[in-house]
């Protein structure tokens, strides 16, 4: 049984009401879009003793929206895995994020949790961290700013994440959207979730590339590992064995082993690290044939 | 001391006025409140699939879904999904016509999804239908006649 | 006289029809009442206090905190109760008071007004212990000096067994080729989806009545009996709908007598449920095992011997998992012919959870191990695969080694016609793949297991009562048990053929044991057979003395009738004579004043085997083969099936679509054998007792599955039937793993065939076992 000692549910219909709530709280408050992670660790009694609270984001409408900002692309911090999934928009710009949002655990799950949720959860192998870094994406956080309306900042995904579930956000922040520049032309990206099913796992190792070439050599390179260190990591030691370089099987022997040693896997029950290690090096290889084609 | 909260929903097509705790789960709602028995938890950690429920049409893990969220919503569970006369509804009567059914626990989130997804994917693919409940864990069948019993669903259509 | 003009039914048969389950509507539409799902008046919620600590002594347990929360109306530890040791190595008991000996072990149990309240006075029960050294194989528990788990188990093994036909020594003599290899199998679960429960209640009286998930209802009522301390006749079967069982309910697992405890402290009736954690970590488990295997050929491929020797890690207390060699006896000794057979198991108690009885008892891990070897002997022989299995094959009339008597036997054919289907000839050693990082591959397996039962208990029968109301509406009193797999479809479906009345006029009562005759339970494949012919005998009885009595009303010979579709009809050409109904009601109130109640109680001709395991313990066998084609991702270590081809000797198919599912049903669980489902343990306890991390194959996993039934009518079967409820699970797994031999030239000799696995093993060009994971056998090969 669960929710013992949650206290209120609160329902703003605003962001700046929601944000007011927050700036306010007495007792610790925590935002809930899908709340899939917060009930699960409120269902394993892994939330902190005392009293708290929840604010569901579901009705403020300032959350919503995949939108075209320019050639940018903004993403609203409440937009569901099903929606990302679903998007023609992000179909089109941005395949690798729709393909990794809808490889993510269920349907019933992909309906209700939100690329916030799955940044502020910062799980090392949340689902849509290695695009987003791929993406060189924005996260874009507000906080209550009185009568002028919210304080925003932007940072960049590859410094949102500080460690296992642990972010640079601040307890009266909200994530508001995510903000994707346009790559730069050409690029192409992959990702790969290894898996015996197609989603239902939680990522043991995944990475992904985007690859610009001109010819048959690399013109530039973003490597993404997940589920390989202690949070979703740019790989700058295999993108530089990429950069540059001609597409050949040196180079791929190069890159692949150089993935190999700049991950930093653990060894828990999803697979140890000499076989997280092992897949950082065959991924890459993957990528770039899947790039390639 | 928490706050209860009211809730003001549509369950099986009829209102409904409940009374909630704050961090209380819809399944509790619809199974220790409402006594809607026929949804079932396996594991109340959005892994199984059996807790499924419509919200608005949507599949959900009932397990994993706030009940306060559910005010203002219309929730489905699997005694909501009845047929003409007294008979069975058509997307149950293709599980139960093509032996989908062994000891029935996960059957009742497996339907409703599985109708879900038909109604929003007339055409799909093999591997839609496949995917579709990736989600519903089942122990007995081995899922090839729930399969059957989606493109029974589909071949027929389903209202 | 003929009447041209009256209707006429045609002979009809319900045999091998698809024939949707009797109780598919109640379960699809929720309506069932599952144990989560009971309610009695009154009723109080149980938890239970688990172990902190896998071996220890228990010095204190302080339940004053829980006693006084709010809500609690009973708290009980062992010196509350009368602590009755159970289960097959009588080293169980309801609550724990000196010792405990493996991480689900129980110490205390609450019953409260909510379960949320019950768990929180566990939380609240303060224990100290004082630390054991633990031991977590069975080659630390045998080592000498080693600390006893349980006193009464000398050197901590509790059980031995050893069987031998022939004369081993003398087939090596015979042997151009001989083999060995060590097998190692690991721990997983049924992971039911319903989780376990019960609910006791005591009446004003003292009786007590048990909603209960057992699949022994009989059995289960007299070791309860011993156990709570109640006379039997005083203790009310009644078994609820359960949402799975898969062999999990064959024994009394220690919450059970605990609920009683509790009930009969708070003098209310107590429900206690296990949520999915509890489940993981309560349950018993798949028995886990290390099988050194030795056998030999001659040059022309003739098996000449084959002997075992098996380790089990018995955990920590003892259930029906130290029986499973009397299962794995029949695979080795009987699996082909094989004229010189030795095998011997240890039994071993350790720290770790305990096994029980799971679909296929044994015979995975034996079919593993024996068509593994198989196919390395093949290939040392310079032979195909097939060819080899059907150069040894087991023929009709033939009796094994073991005394097993074929009357019929299934097994050539079923090779045959698996291979030819699967075209095997072609695909085997030859198989392309679509991309170059992908390598696929062809593996076979056979399987043999009981198909009537296997007579371990006194009687291994089955009793029927069958009543016709006046109206030819027929209600079959049945002691055997639906657990899920369809058996009160097929029994009801036998009664009507039997009868010749529609299939909806049979109404099954199968689930209390104030009202049904007895059987000793659903376990080894026995329930469509030997309930079936017992369902069969009862309505055979009914239809003669309605024809009986159909006789005398007409003026008419008995053997120029029938019965059809609920009507008296002339046998010659069906022409329709009376309805049923009326001549049951002329019966009953003419001035016979007699009513249709007959009964049967069937017993197989098996026999109990004799001190030596030697005799035919089934009345049939059921044989079947298994070819599983394989996709190898070399990048990731991915195998994925692609297609399964299953032949099976059924005996004859009863109803069609209820032995397809058990096939679909039983294939899944054996590729999650196979390929996804492990237990991981570090020292004792479980590090993945979830949906998340212990991997179930899901719908996107499942593989074409293309399905042939031999019919090899087997004479005592009902109808020539056989039971299958286990086969389908028995021989995916080393059909899998020869696939990807096949597609790989790696050898795999421990389960599953994880990506973690077949990728590092890949990279090292043969078999490693990666640290996290759990080896029955201490020693632990390379790791990179």
């Amino acid at each position: 049984m669960s929710g013992s000692e949650c206290r209120n549910y609160h329902r703003p219909t605003s962001l700046q009401e929601a944000l007011a709530l927050m700036a306010g709280a007495e007792v610790p408050l925590w935002p809930v879009a899908g709340g899939t992670d917060l009930l699960v660790k409120d269902h394993r009694r892994q939330m902190p003793p005392g009293p708290w609270e929840m604010m569901s984001l579901k009705r403020v409408p300032e959350l919503g929206g995949i939108e075209a900002d320019g050639d940018a692309v903004r993403i609203g911090g409440a937009v569901t895995m099903r929606e990302l999934a679903a998007s023609t928009m992000l179909q089109e710009r941005h395949p690798v994020l729709a393909g990794a949002a809808d490889h993510m655990a269920s349907p019933q799950i992909r309906a209700v949790a939100t690329i916030g949720g799955n940044l502020a959860n910062a799980s090392p192998a949340a689902d849509l961290a290695v695009p987003l870094l791929l993406l060189e994406a924005e996260v874009e956080m507000a906080s209550c700013g009185g009568d002028g309306g919210p304080n925003l900042r932007r940072v960049p995904v590859a410094g949102f994440f500080t460690g296992p579930g642990a972010t640079v956000r601040e307890p009266n922040e909200l994530i508001r959207s995510v903000l994707i520049p346009p790559p730069p032309a050409g690029m192409v990206f992959a990702s790969h979730k290894p898996g015996t099913r197609p989603a239902m796992v939680c990522a043991h190792a995944s990475a992904g590339l985007g690859l610009l070439l001109d010819g048959d050599t690399v013109a530039d390179a973003r490597v993404a590992f997940g589920a390989l260190a202690d949070r979703p990591v740019r790989g700058p030691l295999t993108e530089d064995a990429l950069r540059g370089k001609p597409l050949n099987e040196e180079t791929l022997e190069r890159a692949s082993e150089t993935a190999r040693t700049e991950v930093s896997p653990i060894t828990d029950v999803r697979g140890t690290e000499a076989y997280r290690r092992e897949l950082a090096a065959s991924l890459i290889r993957r990528l770039i044939r899947v790039c390639r084609t | 001391m928490s706050a209860e909260l009211e809730v003001s929903c549509i369950v099986n097509g009829e209102p409904v006025m409940a009374t909630v705790r704050p961090a209380e789960r819809l399944v509790d709602l619809l199974r220790e409140r409402l006594d809607l028995k026929g949804t079932k938890t396996g594991c109340e950690e959005g892994d199984c699939g059996a807790c499924t429920v419509l919200v608005d049409g949507v599949a959900v893990n009932s397990c994993l879904y706030p009940a306060a969220e559910a005010a203002g919503r219309e929730v489905t569970t699997i005694e909501g999904l009845t047929g003409e006369g007294g008979k069975l509804h058509p997307a149950v009567q293709a599980f139960v016509d093509l032996g989908a059914v062994q000891c029935g626990f996960c059957t009742p989130g497996m339907i409703l999804r599985a109708y879900a997804f038909v109604k929003e994917n007339p055409n799909p693919t093999e591997e839609q239908i496949r995917r579709s409940v990736e989600g519903n864990i089942c122990r007995c069948t081995g899922y090839v006649k729930i399969i059957d019993a989606i493109k029974t669903m589909i071949e027929k259509g389903v209202e | 006289m003929s009447n041209d003009a009256a209707p006429k039914i045609p002979r009809e048969s319900l045999i091998g029809k698809r024939i949707p389950k009797l109780d598919g509507p109640e379960r699809a539409t929720g309506r069932s009442t599952y144990i989560h799902d009971l309610v009695r008046p009154r009723m109080l919620h149980g938890a239970i206090r688990r172990t902190d600590r896998i071996h220890a002594k228990i010095l204190s347990i302080r339940t004053e905190r829980a006693k006084s929360l709010p809500g609690v109306k009973a708290v009980i530890t062992a010196d509350d109760i009368e602590n009755v040791p159970f289960g097959h190595g009588r080293d169980n008991y309801a609550l724990k008071g000196d010792k405990v000996t493996c991480e689900r072990d129980e110490i205390a149990a609450v019953a409260a007004e909510t379960e949320a309240i019950a768990r929180e006075a566990c939380r609240l029960i303060e224990v100290e212990y004082e630390d054991l050294p633990p031991l977590f194989s069975p080659e630390e528990a045998l080592k000498p000096g080693a600390p006893l788990i349980h006193e009464k188990h000398e050197g901590n093994v509790p059980f031995r067994y050893d069987y031998a036909h022939g004369d081993v020594a003398a087939g090596e003599q015979e042997s151009d080729v001989v083999l060995e290899d060590t097998f190692n199998l690991h721990f997983m679960t049924h992971c039911c989806m319903g989780s376990s429960g019960i609910l006791a209640e005591f009446d004003a009286r003292g009786g007590l009545t048990l909603w209960s998930l057992t699949q022994v209802p009989f059995l289960y009522q007299r070791d309860m009996s011993r156990i709570v301390g109640v006379p039997p006749e005083r203790i009310r079967v009644i078994q609820v709908t359960i949402g799975g069982g898969f062999g999990s309910k064959l024994d009394i697992y220690p919450f059970e007598p605990i609920a009683v405890h509790l009930a009969r402290a708070a003098g209310r009736p107590v429900r206690l449920l296990f949520n999915r954690h509890e489940e993981f970590i309560a349950s018993p488990t798949r028995q886990p095992t290390e099988i050194r295997l030795r056998c030999g050929a001659k040059k022309d491929g003739t098996l000449t011997f084959r002997d075992a020797h098996l380790v089990h890690d018995n955990g920590g207390r003892t259930s029906w998992g130290a029986t499973t060699p009397f299962v794995m006896m029949h695979c080795f000794s009987s699996l082909y012919r094989v004229p010189h057979v030795r095998f011997h198991t240890t039994v071993v108690n350790t720290n770790n959870p305990c096994s029980g009885s799971m679909r296929g008892y044994g015979n995975l891990q034996a079919t593993f191990a024996v068509e593994s070897q198989l196919d390395r002997l093949a290939e040392e022989l310079g032979m195909d695969p097939l060819e080899l299995r059907l150069k040894n094959c087991l023929e009709q009339g033939e009796t094994t080694g073991q005394g097993m008597y074929l009357e019929t036997c299934g097994q050539r054919e079923c090779l045959t016609t698996a291979a030819n289907s699967a075209a095997w000839t072609e695909k085997h050693g030859r198989m392309g793949a679509p991309e170059p990082h992908l390598k696929r591959g062809i593996g076979l397996a056979s399987m043999v297991h009981v198909g009537g039962g296997a007579k371990i208990y006194h009687s291994d029968g089955c009793g029927t009562i069958l009543r016709a109301d006046d109206y030819a509406n027929f209600t079959l009193i049945t002691g055997s048990s639906e657990i899920g797999q369809g058996s009160e479809t097929v029994l009801a479906m036998i009664v009507a053929e039997t009868l010749g009345v529609p299939l909806e006029r049979i109404k099954v009562i199968n689930d209390d044991t104030a009202v049904t005759p007895w059987d000793v339970g659903v376990h080894a494949s026995r329930t469509t057979f030997v309930a079936g012919n017992s369902a069969r005998g009862a309505a055979e009885k009914a239809r003669a003395k309605m024809l009986a009595a159909a006789a005398e009303q007409l003026g008419i010979q008995v053997d120029q009738l029938d019965i059809r579709r609920g009507q008296v009809v002339k046998a010659a050409d069906g022409e329709v004579l009376i309805e049923l109904g009326k001549v049951i009601r002329k019966l009953h109130f003419s001035k016979k004043f007699e009513t249709v109640v007959t009964e049967h109680y069937f017993e197989p001709s098996s026999e109990m085997q004799n001190r030596e395991f030697k005799g035919n313990v089934s009345p049939t066998y059921a044989f079947g083969t298994h070819v599983v084609e394989v996709e190898v991702d070399t990048e990731t270590g991915v195998v994925r099936p692609l297609k399964v081809t299953a032949a099976h000797d059924a005996g004859k198919v009863l109803n069609r679509l209820g032995i397809e599912g058990q096939v679909e049903g039983g294939v899944a669980m054996g590729l999650g054998y196979g390929l996804t489902e492990e237990l991981v343990l570090r020292e004792g306890r479980i590090q993945n007792p979830d949906f998340r991390d212990y991997k179930l194959i899901t719908a996107p996993e499942m593989p074409e599955v293309e399905m042939h039934f031999i019919e090899t009518d087997a004479p005592e079967g009902p109808f020539g039937a056989k039971g299958i409820g286990e086969a389908p699970a028995i021989c995916v797994a080393p059909a899998l793993a020869n696939a990807v031999y096949d597609a790989t030239g790696i050898r795999f000799r421990r389960l599953p065939l994880t990506p973690e696995r077949v990728l590092l093993s890949l990279r090292a060009g043969r078999e490693l076992l990666p640290r996290t994971s759990h080896s029955p056998s201490a020693a632990e090969p390379d790791t990179p």
